[in-house]
């Protein structure tokens, strides 16, 4: 009797995963549980980080059977992999977003690719590392700030990386509000800050319409392998200004964006078991990812500073790290180091110009990335 | 593959991204500095009617 009930005991927990636990687990779980804290009592990006800790928890819980081959954790991750969901999410965005701050100033576009040497630092950074020239590639783009890219170049090029990269791009991200400030205050003097800038003109709703269509045409022209993503930023953005399917737009923006975010964080989530998110190269990502985002602001402030020596309308360098993209976080951020300086100096929506003109500089980049370092 | 796998690769290919990345955004802000004109094609010109 005895021996029996040792026998079904012993046969009960071969069952379950405890004989496969190991501290990396407990590790990840209280990673897990951290970035649930974060999301909940600092608010830090709290879309993102409840699915991405909840998913992380539940991944390294051994004997879990959502992250196995045929799960459900497996299925949203395939949505990854299948280069799909990224794309979804950029549709919410377009639908979500007003481009007319950057189409009112043209001039100030060119900070969209300004803020983006961090991409380049990133990437030599990961080389020297040791890195391949494909995964110096993809963890170079976290300075691009922009998540569903960084997704977008990691899977192409270096999917084994996915956790690592989309955990640093979008908790830097969050952390944007900490990290840019000191940077912007080292590089400008209390006169730069103080500048104010004029209100942009009004923009017509035939331009409104038109930008989509022409951004379509550019980019699957000019750069197709990040033609979804961006294709599908246009066509949220049309459904959005068109103003004749309101249904349709607030599908997207709503919907469509609430459903693929629960879906993609689950997805990045259950990819950061212990075993491929404990390692040196973890730590060696999340450095340049930093290096990155300080550099790419560096330079977008630089570049700013830099075009003030030919205009006469001159523009607030701060504005210039808002071209890094991370819509529109580090637009927020500019205008908030304004406001410090001078409490009616409002710059959010010279702001959002270089902001959005950020999001197509990462394009960009990412697509002559994927075009260069692609194999085959 | 077209950029090799060294650290000289690394550096040409951040260079010619680098670089590409400004004229392509620069011609971006010029198409969108010629944007106004779509509206102006759009609109007929409304004569005075005083004037007339």
């Amino acid at each position: 009797m005895h021996d029996q009930f040792i026998l079904f005991l012993g046969a009960l927990l071969k069952q379950t995963g405890l004989q496969e636990l190991w501290w990396g687990n407990l590790v990840m779980i209280a990673v897990g549980c951290a970035m649930v804290y974060l999301a909940i009592a600092k608010h830090f990006e709290p879309y993102l980080l409840i699915g991405i800790g909840f998913a992380c928890i539940v991944a390294n819980v051994p004997g879990s059977d959502l992250i196995r081959q045929g799960g459900l954790f497996d299925y949203a991750h395939q949505g990854v992999n299948l280069l799909i969901l990224p794309p979804l999410i950029f549709l919410g965005v377009g639908a979500l977003t007003d481009f007319g701050p950057m189409i009112a100033n043209p001039r100030l576009v060119i900070l969209g690719a300004g803020a983006h040497l961090g991409i380049f630092v990133a990437l030599i950074g990961a080389k020297l590392w040791g890195f391949s020239i494909q995964e110096a590639g993809a963890i170079g783009i976290i300075g691009g700030a922009d998540g569903p890219m960084a997704i977008f170049v990691t899977v192409t090029l270096a999917p084994h990386l996915l956790p690592q990269i989309s955990v640093a791009a979008y908790s830097y991200m969050a952390l944007m509000p900490l990290i840019q400030p000191p940077v912007m205050r080292l590089l400008t003097t209390k006169e730069e800050r103080l500048i104010r800038m004029e209100q942009p003109r009004q923009v017509a709703k035939l331009e409104k319409i038109a930008f989509p269509i022409v951004i379509a045409i550019i980019v699957n022209l000019l750069f197709p392998p990040v033609a979804p993503l961006i294709t599908m930023l246009a066509l949220g953005n049309l459904l959005k200004e068109v103003g004749v399917v309101e249904r349709l737009s607030h599908t997207a923006a709503n919907g469509v964006l609430n459903v693929v975010t629960i879906i993609l964080t689950v997805a990045i989530g259950s990819t950061m078991s212990a075993d491929t998110f404990l390692t040196v190269n973890t730590l060696q990502i999340v450095f340049l990812g930093l290096v990155a985002f300080v550099v790419g602001t560096a330079s977008g402030v630089l570049t700013a500073k830099i075009m003030n020596i030919f205009l006469t309308k001159k523009i607030n360098p701060l504005i210039g790290s808002a071209g890094i993209a991370s819509v529109p976080i580090a637009a927020r951020v500019s205008a908030v180091v304004a406001k410090q300086e001078d409490k009616r100096n409002y710059l959010i929506y010279q702001a959002m110009g270089p902001n959005l003109a950020g999001v197509f500089g990462t394009a960009i980049s990412g697509g002559i990335m994927l075009a260069l370092l692609r194999a085959g | 593959m077209l950029v090799p796998d060294t650290l000289q690769g690394a550096l040409l290919l951040s260079l010619i991204d680098f670089f590409l990345s400004f004229v392509v955004i620069a011609a971006i802000g010029l198409l969108l500095a010629a944007f106004p004109w779509l509206d102006r094609i759009a609109k007929p010109d409304v004569k005075d009617p005083i004037k007339d």
